[in-house]
């Protein structure tokens, strides 16, 4: 029981994660890109890759799989979205963050392979812990280190409030001087940051699989939904609350039904209140 | 629409509609023809997909999960229930609309990104609940499917049915698309605002489309499923959905032809190049990524303008000169009624 | 009659109408008029649905308009232009145009598909009154060219036209006149007095405040979300408040 609670958490954790990536690529381009859920993918891979693969030192392997994370979603920022977004149409963005994230899936399938492959164990501990086991903690820790950086980083920091300026108001940030374009790159470039290392910390649970990508794109969609979209702390409730929701559906009802009462919550919340928890409504104007 | 009568386009047509019809004997083996039958069901989904992605703007990635509906509902039909494949055919497209209905219901009220993700889930849970649906489904193991009696039996026969509900759905879009519906939709899918300040209800015409489409797909699925004879959760991929969006925005969106030449165009390339068969979906992916960046309105638009192109041009005048009196007469049918 | 009764309105803490009332009757040309930020688009906006109404009721004869949405109001006669264009670039002005006759139009979406009688009927009927009203407002040119491919000018006359095809009773022009030249200013004045002539009752939020006083009936001055003056054009003119506000500060 204990188990499947923290399980639970380990799994939310990850989903946090990818909301909170989600959450500061839209603040700054207004984007909810289909790439978000490849990000920690790509920090899994990446990670079981130079470690177990090439040799490399664990602390290596880390700054490498964050290095990852950074290049994609900087590659992503360049190709598929600044220029798009110049353009008036306003679902392009889908379009094109979705062919990236097939592109990268598809590569990701045929390099690394389609079966989901061991990641390396990174602190010495023995196997099957049960619940002390690294494997559930390390994600934990990793999304709260995520959620906590991001905190201070908007509060204390310059490019923080830079960035707040420019989700707030894109259009008077540029009156004031401020280079959006470069704004938003740095977005791109620090969620890819969290991503990688979130991707890299939840390796030993989810195995660095190459499908993880679309599935954490839609199960980070899920905890934002839930959580509301813009929101950090949404994020983080939403993918904790996600993460429990599947766990206790898997223990009860069979893990196949795990994806199926994930996307009932989502319905749900969509149907009663569609800005999620901590969301707020827009008011369009004409 | 008000399109321009060309001499070409009937003849085009002709010859067109008499090279599908004579195609199995044109071509030289039975792959071939399967080939052509697989273009052609997936041509009665996508034909319907089309209206919801090219003109009503809503960008669906999960019909796959609604094939999946249609074909598993076929095969449970004719297979444990020993229906006659025509009833079952039209009981799967039935079911389809019904689950475009329920899936659309809810998430057509959504923006953009939610409603793509929300049809991802869908097809997610289908393909779930067909692994875990034993009794039902078969599971992972899944289950054999039936073909039609005589006389479409044999594949030059099968092929004919696939051609005529092709051709119906085509005709029926064709119709819908060059109406004051298909003007409607594409205000849905380009200006909202439009659509609502002339008294469309833009949430009713969205659905109402994306039910319509559901039958297309339940259909396809039982033709599908007919023409594998066995299907498995594992023919209902994300991927698959991806691909039929991809053939419609590739082709260009507003346009009929242009999604069936994208259709024709990426169902045969990776069985006719080979190498790009390996690369599957990284080639769809990049063909998406190129047209997006360059050519949005995609190849339809391109063949349009370039045929335009092709007519003299009389130089333009762009004064606008209003003719009081007329205007006057066209608002006589009034008498102030609102 | 169309009565806007007190509508206040406030976004957060800004208030962009307080207790605004203004009628419009059919075939009178009634101008709304104000700097930036008076709160006149807001007023537009709201009269048309696209904003809800905190306080006060907007009428249509008897029907109170204040709970029905956009399409609704629409569908009863309320017809509208938007100051930036919102046309379909890739269909012709023919199209767009008899997009405005979607209220007439009684072919269902299956009846579309099946191409049963209604949908000729529809068609040739939208058709015929598509291009008298195109050719009324000036576009005889213009029939067949792709909308995305159209002057400023040709635009707004095209919006014109596609509110037209609603037979509105009341049409709202959200300042058409901007970035017309004179002579296009004059055509635009040609086509709303005969609007006006045909018994529509017309609202021209616009910045042209010359243009207003020239073809107005009535004009209501608005300033910071106040009704600062409201009555014929000379009243509202010579209003030493409309002055200061329009030329003092």
């Amino acid at each position: 029981m204990l188990t499947v609670i923290v399980y639970g958490l380990a799994i939310g954790a990850i989903y946090a994660a990818t909301a909170l990536v989600y959450n500061v690529m839209y603040s700054t381009s207004k984007v909810l890109s289909v790439t978000t859920g490849h990000i920690p993918m790509l920090g899994g891979v990446f990670g079981a890759y130079f470690i177990a693969g090439l040799g490399l030192p664990i602390l290596v392997g880390l700054a490498g799989a964050i290095a990852v994370g950074v290049l994609f979603n900087l590659l992503t920022e360049i190709v598929a979205v600044r220029r798009v977004l110049a353009r008036s149409d306003e679902h392009l963005w889908l379009l094109s963050t979705l062919a990236v994230a097939t592109m990268i899936s598809q590569v990701m399938a045929l390099w690394w392979g389609t079966e989901p492959k061991p990641f390396p164990r990174l602190i010495p501990q023995e196997f099957a812990q049960g619940i002390g086991d690294q494997k559930y903690w390390l994600p934990v820790l990793a999304a709260a280190v995520c959620a906590g950086s991001l905190e201070l980083f908007y509060r204390r920091t310059m490019y923080g409030k830079l960035f707040i300026a420019t989700s707030e108001d894109a259009f008077a940030a540029r009156a004031r001087g401020i280079n959006t374009d470069r704004v938003r790159a740095l977005s791109y470039m620090l969620s890819g940051a969290l991503g990688g290392l979130a991707g890299f910390a939840a390796g030993q649970l989810t195995f660095a699989f190459f499908a993880l990508g679309f599935a954490l794109t839609l199960n980070g969609f899920i905890a934002i939904a839930v959580g509301g979209l813009g929101s950090n702390l949404g994020a983080v409730i939403g993918g904790l609350a996600l993460g429990m929701m599947s766990s206790f559906a898997t223990y009860l009802f069979g893990g196949e039904y795990q994806q199926t009462v994930a996307i009932g919550i989502l319905i749900l919340v969509l149907v009663i209140k569609p800005e999620g928890l901590f969301g707020s409504k827009q008011v369009r104007p004409v | 629409m008000t399109d321009r009568s060309h001499i070409l386009r009937p003849v085009a047509l002709l010859a067109g509609v008499a090279f599908l019809v004579l195609l199995p004997f044109l071509v030289r083996d039975q792959y071939q023809l399967h080939l052509a039958q697989l273009i052609g069901v997936y041509w009665i989904l996508i034909a319907g997909l089309n209206l919801v992605v090219g003109y009503s703007g809503q960008l669906s990635v999960g019909h796959v999960g609604l094939l999946a509906v249609g074909a598993y509902a076929f095969a449970i039909l004719t297979g444990r229930y020993d229906v006659s494949p025509v009833l079952a055919l039209g009981a799967s497209g039935a079911l389809g609309g019904l689950c475009g209905l329920v899936l659309g219901l809810p998430s057509l009220r959504l923006p953009g990104f939610y409603f793509a993700m929300v049809t991802l889930a869908f097809a997610v849970i289908i393909n779930e609940q067909s692994v875990a649906q034993t009794e039902l489904t078969g599971g992972g193991v899944g289950l054999p499917a039936q073909g039609f009696s005589a006389p479409f039996a044999s594949p030059q026969g099968f092929y004919w049915l696939v051609l005529g509900i092709s051709a119906l759905v085509t005709w029926l879009t064709w119709n819908v698309a060059h109406k004051m519906w298909g003007r409607a939709i594409i205000a849905v899918r380009d200006s909202e605002v439009a659509a609502r300040s002339v008294g469309i209800s833009v949430y009713r015409a969205k659905l109402i489309v994306f039910v319509f489409s559901g039958v297309t797909a339940g259909i396809a699925g039982a033709l599908f499923a007919s023409l594998q004879t066995y299907i498995t959760p594992d023919t209902f991929v994300f991927e698959l959905g991806l691909f039929f969006f991809t053939c419609i925005i590739i082709g260009g969106r507003g346009s009929i032809l242009g999604p069936f030449i994208g259709t024709v165009v990426l169902t045969a390339l990776p069985e006719v190049v080979a190498p790009l068969a390996k690369l599957g979906n990284f080639f769809y992916g990049l063909l998406l990524l190129i047209v997006v960046l360059l050519i949005p309105e995609g190849f339809g638009r391109l063949l349009t303008q370039a045929m335009t192109r092709l007519k003299p041009q009389a130089a333009e005048s762009k004064v606008v000169a209003p003719d009081p009196a007329r205007l006057k007469a066209a608002l006589g049918t009034r008498a102030g009624n609102g | 009659m169309l009565k806007v009764d007190a509508v206040s309105k406030h976004f957060g803490g800004l208030i962009a109408l307080s207790e605004v009332s203004l009628d419009l009757r059919p075939g009178e040309i009634h101008g709304l008029i104000g700097p930036n930020g008076s709160g006149k688009t807001t007023l537009l906006n709201m009269i048309s649905g696209y904003y809800p109404v905190d306080a006060g009721t907007i009428r249509l004869d008897d029907h109170v308009l204040n709970d029905d949405r956009v399409p609704e109001r629409a569908l009863r006669g309320i017809a509208r232009t938007f100051q930036k264009p919102r046309l379909l670039g890739p269909l012709s002005v023919l199209d767009n145009a008899m997009l405005g006759g979607w209220r007439d139009a009684q072919a269902g979406f299956l009846a579309t598909a099946f191409l049963l009688p209604s949908v000729w009927r529809d068609e040739r009927e939208l058709r015929v009154r598509a291009r008298e009203l195109l050719i009324g407002v000036g576009l005889a040119h213009a029939l067949d060219r792709s909308a995305n491919l159209l002057e400023h000018a040709e635009q707004r006359f095209l919006e014109i036209a596609r509110g037209l095809m609603l037979r509105p009773r009341f049409l709202l022009l959200d300042e058409p006149a901007g970035g017309l030249t004179p002579t296009e200013i004059e055509h635009l004045g040609t086509v709303i007095t005969t609007l006006r002539d045909a018994g529509i009752g017309i609202l021209l939020v616009e910045h042209h405040t010359d243009f207003v006083f020239r073809i107005c009936n009535r004009v209501t001055a608005l300033d910071l979300g106040r009704l600062v003056r409201h009555g014929t054009p000379e009243e509202v003119r010579n209003d030493p408040e409309v002055i200061r506000v329009y030329l003092g500060g």
